[in-house]
């Protein structure tokens, strides 16, 4: 909890001052009584009128002065707790923002949405609430304590006997209240996650016609929530009763026992009646301790989460402004062995090969054979722990992520687009790129044409939230959102498989003369043929390298992959 | 000074003279939604009508008890220890003891029963919500972000359960300890609790004044959560892009924008609705004054009217008096930021379902496929349709493949088959039938449809194949995955059939996942066969191997194929190509090739 509390100590003096103008209130609402006893004793039972004059023009001052500071301290107190919560999400936000994706792929997106809204929501209110009542009711509590002791020793240790009992109770019941509220945040993880997929997943439930089955299994899920709610509220829920239980059962004790006292004229009557009334007023600040300690535990859960968010480990960027170095553009594997971490299987072995400045770098290989995974290692997605690569001939270690990834534009396997206009998804590329930067590049993904031909043009919404676009279309927008980067590296996975054959090979034509090394996964052998040299994977191994006519002549499965194609007579003449 | 009244800390104002005008049209229309919002959240719950009685008799049990143990007490001062008389004190302390017991027992059966009906009712409330968004039509889906749909489950339903959990025993509680009062004040002086209820309308004018405020603030709070949730869960998933592209200084600062729109709000709607308590507090301590005052003068004047002990009774009570009143009117907040949350929930409810007037349920589907004149757009105020004037027919076992540039409209025609949408005008009928005519049940329960993204759940790679037949048994499923050519890699992982898929890890590579959807359709025995890019990801050595397992399900089904490869689209019987939404020309591979029009040059510039 400490971590994520750490966040208000920003605001430590706007806290002490919206403290000072609460207690401001609490002495006012304290000194009433007092005063009422002044209008009663020295006005009204000595019949002097002005005293009653005077005392009731200071009740109502007070009243006014309790009223603004009241006011005063809501103003702090609505800041406070709105100011650390946007300062906690905000730095888990960026936190997240430079998690590597290893650390990512252990935190589900719905995972970190609820983590970043309702948990950061628990944590803000008991903050608001300990600046507006917190204070009262242990106040409240151990004054009374306190005054039953004063006014009568023996009573006030009765009053106070169950108190351990009580601190006890309230100890077990917040440690187990912040277990079963991690439980219940765990299931909003669920209900969050299930609705993601479904939504991802929704033309896929249609087309299955699988509503009713998707229903039956949210049932299960969003149950579990609910018993598990139940459990959670339903613990909350006995503080209140027990506590009365034990504060009344004191209220007896002290009866029971100033009965006796009274028999042998060791109390008077009066401090018998004031002890019970403190210990009446006792229970109004319990019923607060019920409310507190419930805070208290959903936002322990809370900050349990949070604070696994803001521990994790992030990929360090030293950021010391090393410019792009020179546009060579090489890429070399030394003898890379890869497996995702967590996992026994390597997906790459022993791959060494490289690429020279500006070459057509063609890599082929069957489903599985570790071609995505190589080409996210080359911008250090994943750290390599056996092998080397470099870029430039400097090896990744050496690199520094901003400035090795300006360098390379990547065109990952699934077009994935933002929320937004065509032109913010391509400026994505590069935010100082011009206009005419930004249209070259879309003329060259073959897209410009298309894009124009949109009612919006380039201001037309995609993403999420946008336009219905096709396969294609969508694959041109990210090879364009590349090209915007003008990178000396310029890596396509796949990212052609849903052009028609006539716009591929423009694209091609287009990106002929990129001044970029280009490396680029294909299925397609025509490709293959026009790059300057190939390297076929199989199984994670380099099967063979070399260009086109030499693995023809020398790779089996070069030849079997050529043949799978060639059936039509398309590719032998 | 006046900057930090209209700008406070730099929380930007966010409500205009507009949002809380009294007057206003806009504003009726608010306070009828509330209404209707309460009635149709009062649905939810109405079914344990007989449950919510006895909570409110338990309710009405405590605040009862509540009352009779401090009147023993005083009972027991008052007769026993004054008077120093301690015989049978053991006996009505036993009953005081009873008291206590019972008031515990009491309160917690209403609370356990509370959160009970509560639970059961957010839960009836997402379940709803979520079967209503399982009816929705694909484009409602088309145009919203995932993250601000997500929030309503959980976001806007929290605030609903936080609500109800505790505002309707705080109320009823509030309300019966608020009669009890009054009517021991009237009974001690009704001219002092006229005096009292003096500040009743300046209380119902001060929580006027803030909840006008409150109401749209909450509103738009719920609002901005949504925003800020779709941002991130549109962030996260596509984390990788962002890294590729170091943008996330741009993703941060944007993040910061939307947190700190939603921090402004947050921080007015807390103001306002912090400032009910202080104005309670403040009412109570000048009803004080009045009570003191008002009494005293009496007390001074007017001989033997009003005693000094009934003030100070009297005092106690106006003070026990305001704390029910505050406790309502917060509970009036916590109802109003419940309902901006319902408000959004019922949103999504009332979005028109897809409508299903077809009457043929469980037809079946032979599977000849016509298209009469068929035009549809995406949008309405699209320039050219998608699909424009499209006729065709395929009859049933025959196989076609749809070809053309990207954006000609392949992909449109299967889910206009598929009916996810409904073509604008002109018609899509299977075996003569309408589609519309059919349950669209009818329709996909007979189709597999693999579509372009092969999406897998987050589940084993088993149950992901199951999900096309899903009283599959495991030899089946293996079967289908063999055909599909997944078995082998399958069989290498080290959890087999059993691997989990998680959403964001690498391990299944894109092909795999292809050749896993494949084996999903494979399992299901449709009348009608889907295949948009099927295979666009796997290698066509292994396209080839499984090419025959897709020939052999292709035989006698009718299938339409979107496919770029050569030897796919040679396999099918006729070739449709598509430009712009018109079909241009179709035939079979050689009758196209003779033709030496569109395909044949697509073909022969493939040569180069």
């Amino acid at each position: 909890m400490l971590t994520v509390y750490k966040f208000a100590l920003t605001y430590k003096w706007y806290i002490f001052v919206a403290l000072s103008f609460m207690s401001i209130e609490l002495a006012v609402e304290l000194a009433q009584p007092y005063l009422i006893s002044k209008v009663i004793d020295d006005g009204i039972v000595s019949g002097d009128i002005n005293t009653v004059w005077f005392y009731l023009m200071v009740m109502f001052l007070l009243s006014i002065a309790a009223f603004l500071s009241g006011v005063i301290n809501s103003f702090f107190s609505s800041h406070i707790a709105n100011a650390f919560s946007y300062d906690l999400r905000t730095a888990l936000f960026r936190r997240i923002q430079y998690f590597t994706l290893t650390t990512l792929s252990k935190f589900p997106t719905s995972s970190l949405i609820t983590r970043m809204t309702q948990d950061v929501l628990q944590t803000e209110m008991l903050l608001y609430m300990s600046l507006r009542i917190v204070l009262r009711a242990p106040l409240m509590v151990v004054g009374s304590l306190i005054m039953s002791f004063v006014i009568n020793p023996t009573l006030g240790f009765y009053l106070s006997l169950l108190t351990p009992l009580l601190l006890l109770f309230l100890i077990i019941v917040s440690i187990k209240g912040g277990k079963v509220f991690l439980r219940v945040q765990k299931r909003l993880d669920k209900i969050n996650r299930f609705i993601q997929q479904n939504l991802e997943g929704v033309r896929l439930i249609k087309a299955n016609d699988r509503g009713l089955f998707e229903m039956k299994k949210f049932q299960e899920v969003a149950g579990r929530l609910r018993d598990d709610t139940v459990y959670a509220l339903r613990l909350m829920e006995s503080i209140m009763p027990m506590l009365l239980l034990i504060i009344n059962g004191s209220l007896l004790v002290v009866i029971w026992m100033a009965s006796d006292m009274l028999r042998s004229d060791t109390v008077q009557v009066g401090e018998v009646v004031a002890v019970i009334n403190y210990g009446l007023r006792m229970q109004g600040g319990f019923s607060m301790f019920a409310f507190i300690i419930m805070a208290f535990s959903r936002s322990k859960a809370s900050s349990e989460r949070m604070e696994e968010v803001l521990k994790s480990p992030v990929s360090i960027n030293k950021k010391d402004g090393t410019l792009k170095e020179d546009r060579a553009g090489t890429v070399r594997f030394d003898n890379v062995s890869f497996r995702y971490p967590g996992s026994a299987r390597y997906i790459l072995k022993d791959i060494t090969f490289d690429v020279a400045a500006d070459e057509k770098f063609v890599i082929m290989g069957g489903t599985g054979s570790g071609k995505s995974t190589l080409l996210s290692l080359i911008p250090k997605m994943y750290d390599v722990k056996e092998g080397k690569i470099y870029v430039n001939d400097k090896s990744l270690e050496d690199w520094e992520e901003d400035d090795l990834r300006q360098t390379i534009g990547y065109v990952p396997q699934s077009a994935v687009l933002f929320s937004g206009s065509i032109y913010e998804n391509l400026l994505w590329g590069n935010l100082e790129a011009e206009e005419s930067e930004v249209l070259t590049s879309t003329e060259k993904a073959q897209i410009h044409s298309s894009i124009e031909a949109f009612d919006h043009r380039y201001e037309t919404r995609v993403g999420q939230r946008g336009v219905t676009l096709s396969g294609g279309q969508k694959q041109r927008l990210s090879i364009a959102r590349a090209l915007v980067r003008k990178p000396s590296i310029l890596i396509l996975d796949d990212s052609t498989s849903a052009l028609d054959i006539r716009t591929e090979s423009a694209l091609w034509e287009a990106l002929k003369d990129e001044n970029a090394t280009r490396i680029i996964v294909t299925q397609k052998v025509v490709t293959a043929k026009s790059a300057d040299r190939v390297l076929l994977l199989d199984g994670g191994q380099v099967s063979a390298i070399g260009t086109h006519d030499e693995l023809m002549a020398s790779s089996g499965l070069y030849r079997s992959i050529a043949e799978s194609q060639m059936e039509g007579g398309h590719l032998d003449d | 000074m006046i900057d930090f009244i209209r700008r406070p800390f730099g929380h930007d104002p966010v409500l205009g003279k507009e949002d809380i005008g009294r007057r206003k049209r806009k504003e009726n229309q608010r306070a009828s939604d509330v209404g209707g919002t309460l009635k149709r959240m009062w649905q939810f719950i109405s079914e344990e009508r007989k449950l919510l009685c006895l909570i409110i008799m338990l309710v009405a049990l405590t605040s009862l008890l509540s009352i009779t143990g401090p009147f023993l007490v005083g009972y027991i001062v008052d007769n026993y220890f004054v008077q120093r008389e301690f015989d049978g004190l053991f006996r009505i302390l036993m009953i005081l003891l009873a008291t206590y017991i019972l008031l515990s027992a009491a309160q917690y059966s209403a609370a356990f029963l509370m959160v009970g009906l509560s639970q059961r009712t957010v839960y009836k409330l997402r379940d709803r919500l979520f079967s209503h968004m399982q009816n929705l039509p694909v484009h409602f889906f088309d145009k919203r972000q995932h993250g601000e749909l997500m929030s309503r489950m959980t976001n806007d339903i929290e605030t609903i359960s936080q609500t109800l959990n505790t505002s309707f025993i705080q109320f009823t509680t509030s309300v019966v300890t608020l009669l009890g009062t009054l009517s021991v004040m009237l009974y001690l002086s009704p001219l002092l609790t006229l005096l009292t209820v003096t500040i009743i309308p300046v209380l119902i004018l001060a929580v006027g004044f803030i909840t006008r405020r409150t109401g749209p603030l909450y509103k738009r709070r719920q609002r901005a959560t949504g925003e800020l949730n779709g941002y991130i869960e549109e962030m996260v998933s596509g984390q990788e892009i962002v890294k590729v592209f170091s943008q996330e200084e741009t993703a941060i600062e944007n993040f910061n924008k939307r947190a700190g729109k939603l921090r402004d709000i947050t921080f007015w709607a807390f103001l306002y609705a912090g400032l009910i308590p202080k104005v309670m507090n403040m009412l109570n301590n000048i009803s004080f004054t009045i009570v003191a005052g008002a009494g005293g003068l009496l007390v001074f004047y007017t001989d033997g009217v009003v005693t000094i002990g009934t003030i100070v009774v009297f005092a106690e009570y106006a003070r026990q008096f305001t704390r029910p009143l505050a406790d309502l009117s917060n509970q009036f907040n916590q109802v109003l930021s419940a309902i901006a949350g319902a408000e959004r929930v019922f949103g999504i409810i009332d979005t028109e379902p897809e409508e299903d007037e077809g009457t043929i349920r469980d037809r079946e589907i032979r599977g000849r496929i016509g298209f009469r004149d068929v035009t549809f757009s995406y949008d309405k105020d699209q320039k050219s349709p998608t699909i424009n004037n499209l006729s065709f027919d395929i009859a049933e076992g025959e196989s076609v493949a749809l070809i053309g540039a990207t954006g000609a409209g392949k992909t449109t025609v299967m889910q206009l088959l598929a009916r996810f949408y409904e073509t604008d005008r002109g018609e899509v009928t299977i075996d003569g039938v309408a589609i519309t005519d059919y349950r669209r049940t009818a329709i996909r329960s007979q189709t597999a449809f693999v579509l372009q993204d092969p999406y897998l759940f987050e589940s084993t790679i088993r149950e992901n194949i199951r999900y096309g037949k899903l009283d599959a048994t495991d030899e089946e499923v293996a079967e289908a995955a063999k055909l599909a050519n997944a078995h082998g890699f399958i069989m290498e992982l080290e959890d087999g059939y059993d691997t989990m898929l998680e959403m964001d890890e690498g391990f299944v590579s894109q092909g795999q996942k292809q050749l896993i959807s494949i084996a999903r359709a494979l399992i299901t025995d449709p009348a009608i066969l889907l295949l948009d890019e099927a295979t666009s990801s796997i290698d066509t050595v292994t396209e080839l191997k499984i090419q025959e397992a897709l020939e052999r399900l292709m035989k006698d089904r009718t299938s339409i194929i979107i496919a770029h490869r050569l030897n796919t689209i040679k396999a099918v019987d006729r070739i449709f190509v598509l430009d712009q939404g018109e079909l241009v020309e179709s035939g079979s591979e050689e009758e196209l090739m003779a033709l030496g029009g569109r395909y044949y040059r697509m073909m022969t510039d493939n040569r180069g």
